[in-house]
């Protein structure tokens, strides 16, 4: 294989419990998001969009969906000769076989992956994030500062900092300190788990950190500190824009949301970095003579007789004569049958409400209400 | 279906010479806001499990090149058969009766004599339907035909399809033009390969005829007969048969019966968003594809991918290809806007339903 200065390792094997109901069974980066999208095109198109064709994905749990949604990569032009998506599942050899426990391990355990492609530069993702970033621009910036890590990084609100991994910086961005999810956080730069290193010292820092007994093998609470203690040089990139990490159900609602409105904080028609996907072929949406439709993004497939308002109407989703969808999202598939009302729900993929039936409410103190994938909601059941 | 291959000949264009099909054959002829003419006889052989298609194109094949590409969309990107883009005989769409015209085949014979497939399937572009292609094999086959022609009973009177004389099922004249009640001739069927090799011998000399014309004078030697299709059909040679077909899908029923789970029909793939309703947007009785942003009001209309539909503009009972603009205030109404117009603020276009208005092709 020809030498590359770039590669991706995209982590993909998370199962996304908080997500519940939405990954019972399919792995978190391959549930839909934003109508025709899954949760995987994101970092998949800005991989496209950024140069870099040679990615490996790490998958492992419930990985079928995944696996086939992300095919030999064509949909993000990442099918090329010597490169393109190769997908890194857990695998045994002839010492036994071992589950991929914790990020770096995931890594640790694909470097003969990273040693056969022999990049300069590795860059480290998650597969399940929403933002639009162009790696080439930070690689640029690592290149720049002759780093050996260089992390990916933006001002979370302060209440929220306890939930990131928070660095403090100085004013050339070189990283002096790094504490994951810090109970009172002494700054509010966040970690966005995007890690581009320098490929010798990841090879190398992973070597060390697999035989150390104490490890959790993770990026941000050992490789890190590790690093940091060692005086390596790392350093920030900062991103300005749009970014979530969709993993509760309420934030999956929330950052759905945000795709509506006059002007949506996420722009999913922006023309630059258009964001890919392995979209299946459906007729465009029908909306009936009855229908009311308004803020609302509605897929191909799909077929509105009744009312729909603020929500997201995923490929091939269906609302009945008479029936509302208020402030929901309907994955792919999913049906709201004539008379039935939806508010505040996500609805599964294929999941059925049927005739008269009320899910969700508007009352915002209760939680969102979650329909899982094929679960049909009849009349007494919710 | 390994021993079929399809041919389809997308050198055919439409008897009536409209703006739309000036400057594109009607193969490439943009239908039900995301699709091409084309995609429904691509999709009827693949769907059947043909993997090797040969496409006869007409001199100005570049939007049909644009469309289906290697193929890969409909599965045709093969390390063996896949797509054939084979040239038309003559330079020039031919506007008359012709649909499968001999010297296009006899031209291509290599085509049919490298390949090993018992049966040649054959479809113009010019008829939308779902079929499937195996029970018209599965019919080819069991009553031992030389060629199994797909028909329906004309519904109307039609003077741009063919149709034919038939005896118990068996076809023994055909005729241009199509009255109420008559077979019709829906341009598809299957003929075995190797009478096609021997026919390209025994026509050879009268090459400039359609193959169904030089058949009129054989058929009590060559065996065709009828396998009748009862779902839609849309033949479309003119305007008005493009619009109506393109309303028609407005019934979910149609639709439904055209795009079927089990045969879906494909077309090129695009990365474009969802359709979005915007807030104050009023839309009812219409087809939204992807990418399309409606600010105003739309009613009984077909909107290609990518149309913006401007706060206070109005579209009725038309159809808005990809890449439109109708801005602010315009009225768009019995209309057919090509690709990439834009309709400036405050202006209309309007027709008549019986007569509707075309806006022709944006030249940028």
């Amino acid at each position: 294989m020809s030498k590359k200065e770039c590669i991706a390792m995209l982590l993909a094997g998370g199962q996304g419990s908080r997500l519940g109901a939405l990954t019972s069974n399919v792995a978190k980066p391959a549930v839909s998001f934003g109508g025709k999208f899954r949760i995987i095109d994101f970092a998949l198109s800005n991989c496209a969009n950024s140069g870099i064709t040679t990615v490996g994905v790490l998958t492992q749990y419930r990985p079928y969906l995944l696996h086939s949604y992300i095919g030999t990569g064509e949909a993000w032009n990442l099918d090329e000769r010597g490169g393109g998506v190769s997908i890194l599942p857990p695998y045994a050899t002839q010492t036994g076989g071992a589950w991929y426990e914790g990020t770096a391990d995931a890594v640790t355990q694909n470097l003969g992956y990273i040693e056969t492609n022999d990049p300069d530069y590795v860059l480290i993702l998650s597969g399940d994030q929403l933002y639009r970033m162009d790696y080439d621009d930070m690689l640029e910036t690592h290149k720049k500062n002759n780093a050996d890590l260089t992390i990916a990084v933006m001002p979370v609100p302060w209440e929220e900092a306890s939930r990131f991994g928070i660095l403090t910086a100085d004013e050339d961005g070189r990283i002096s300190k790094f504490t994951e999810k810090p109970k009172k956080p002494d700054s509010n730069l966040a970690s966005m788990g995007i890690y581009i290193f320098t490929a010798d010292l990841l090879v190398e820092t992973l070597k060390e950190d697999a035989n150390d007994q104490n490890s959790s093998h993770d990026f941000g609470g050992d490789i890190i500190p590790k690093l940091l203690e060692a005086g390596k040089r790392l350093y920030t990139y900062k991103f300005e824009g749009f970014w979530r990490d969709v993993g509760t159900i309420s934030s999956y609602h929330e950052t759905s949301m945000d795709l509506l409105g006059p002007n949506p904080a996420f722009d999913i028609f922006s023309n630059e970095f258009p964001i890919m996907s392995n979209s299946s072929t459906r007729p465009p949406a029908l909306v009936g003579k009855d229908a009311t439709i308004d803020d609302c993004l509605v897929s191909n497939g799909c077929q509105v007789y009744g009312t729909a308002k603020h929500s997201i109407l995923s490929t091939d989703a269906y609302v009945g004569e008479r029936a509302t969808v208020i402030d929901s999202v309907l994955l792919p598939g999913a049906r709201v049958k004539d008379g039935a009302h939806v508010v505040r729900a996500i609805l599964g993929e294929n999941s059925v409400v049927e005739e008269n039936v009320s899910v969700g409410s508007v009352d915002q103190t209760k939680d969102t209400a979650v329909i899982g994938n094929d679960v049909v909601v009849g009349k007494g059941e919710n | 279906m390994e021993k079929v291959i399809g041919l389809i000949t997308c050198n055919y264009s439409a008897k009536e010479s409209t703006a739309l099909t000036e400057s594109r054959p009607v193969a490439s002829l943009p239908y039900f806001g995301r699709y091409r003419l084309v995609d429904f006889a691509l999709s009827n052989m693949v769907n059947c499990g043909i993997r090797t298609v040969g496409m006869v194109m007409p001199y100005n094949y570049r939007s049909i090149i644009d469309h289906v590409g290697s193929g890969k969309d409909w599965d045709l990107d093969r390390k063996n058969g896949g797509l054939f883009i084979l040239p038309g005989s003559a330079f020039g769409t031919s506007r008359t009766g012709a649909r499968f015209l001999l010297r296009d085949l006899v031209h291509n014979k290599a085509y049919f004599t490298r390949s090993t497939s018992d049966a040649v399937f054959f479809s113009t572009a010019n008829f939308v339907f779902n079929a499937d292609l195996n029970k018209v094999y599965d019919a080819h086959k069991e009553s031992g035909a030389d060629v199994t022609v797909i028909v329906k009973t004309a519904s109307e009177k039609d003077a741009d399809v063919t149709a034919f004389d038939v005896e118990d099922g068996r076809v023994c004249g055909v005729h241009h033009g199509a009255n109420f009640g008559e077979t019709m001739f829906l341009d598809c069927f299957v003929i075995n390969r190797q009478l096609l090799l021997d026919m390209f011998d025994w026509y050879g000399p009268t090459d400039y005829l359609d193959l169904f014309e030089a058949m009129s004078g054989d058929f009590g030697r060559v065996n065709v007969r009828t396998y009748e299709y009862d779902g839609y059909v849309a033949p479309i040679f003119n305007k008005r048969s493009y619009f109506r077909a393109n309303m028609d899908l407005l019934d979910p029923r149609i639709t439904a019966e055209l795009f079927p789970d089990e045969r879906t029909v494909k077309t090129k793939t695009h990365d474009t968003p969802p359709a979005k309703f915007e807030v104050g947007s009023h839309v009812l009785n219409s087809a939204v594809s992807s990418g399309d942003r409606i600010y105003g009001s739309v009613s009984d209309t077909i909107l290609g991918r990518n149309v913006i539909i401007e706060a206070g503009a109005t579209v009725r009972n038309s159809i808005v290809m990809q890449g439109c603009v109708v801005k602010s205030g315009a009225r768009v109404e019995n209309a057919i806007v090509d690709r990439a117009n834009v309709v400036p603020a405050g202006t209309e276009l309007r027709g008549t339903p019986e007569d509707v208005l075309i806006k022709e092709k944006s030249r940028d």
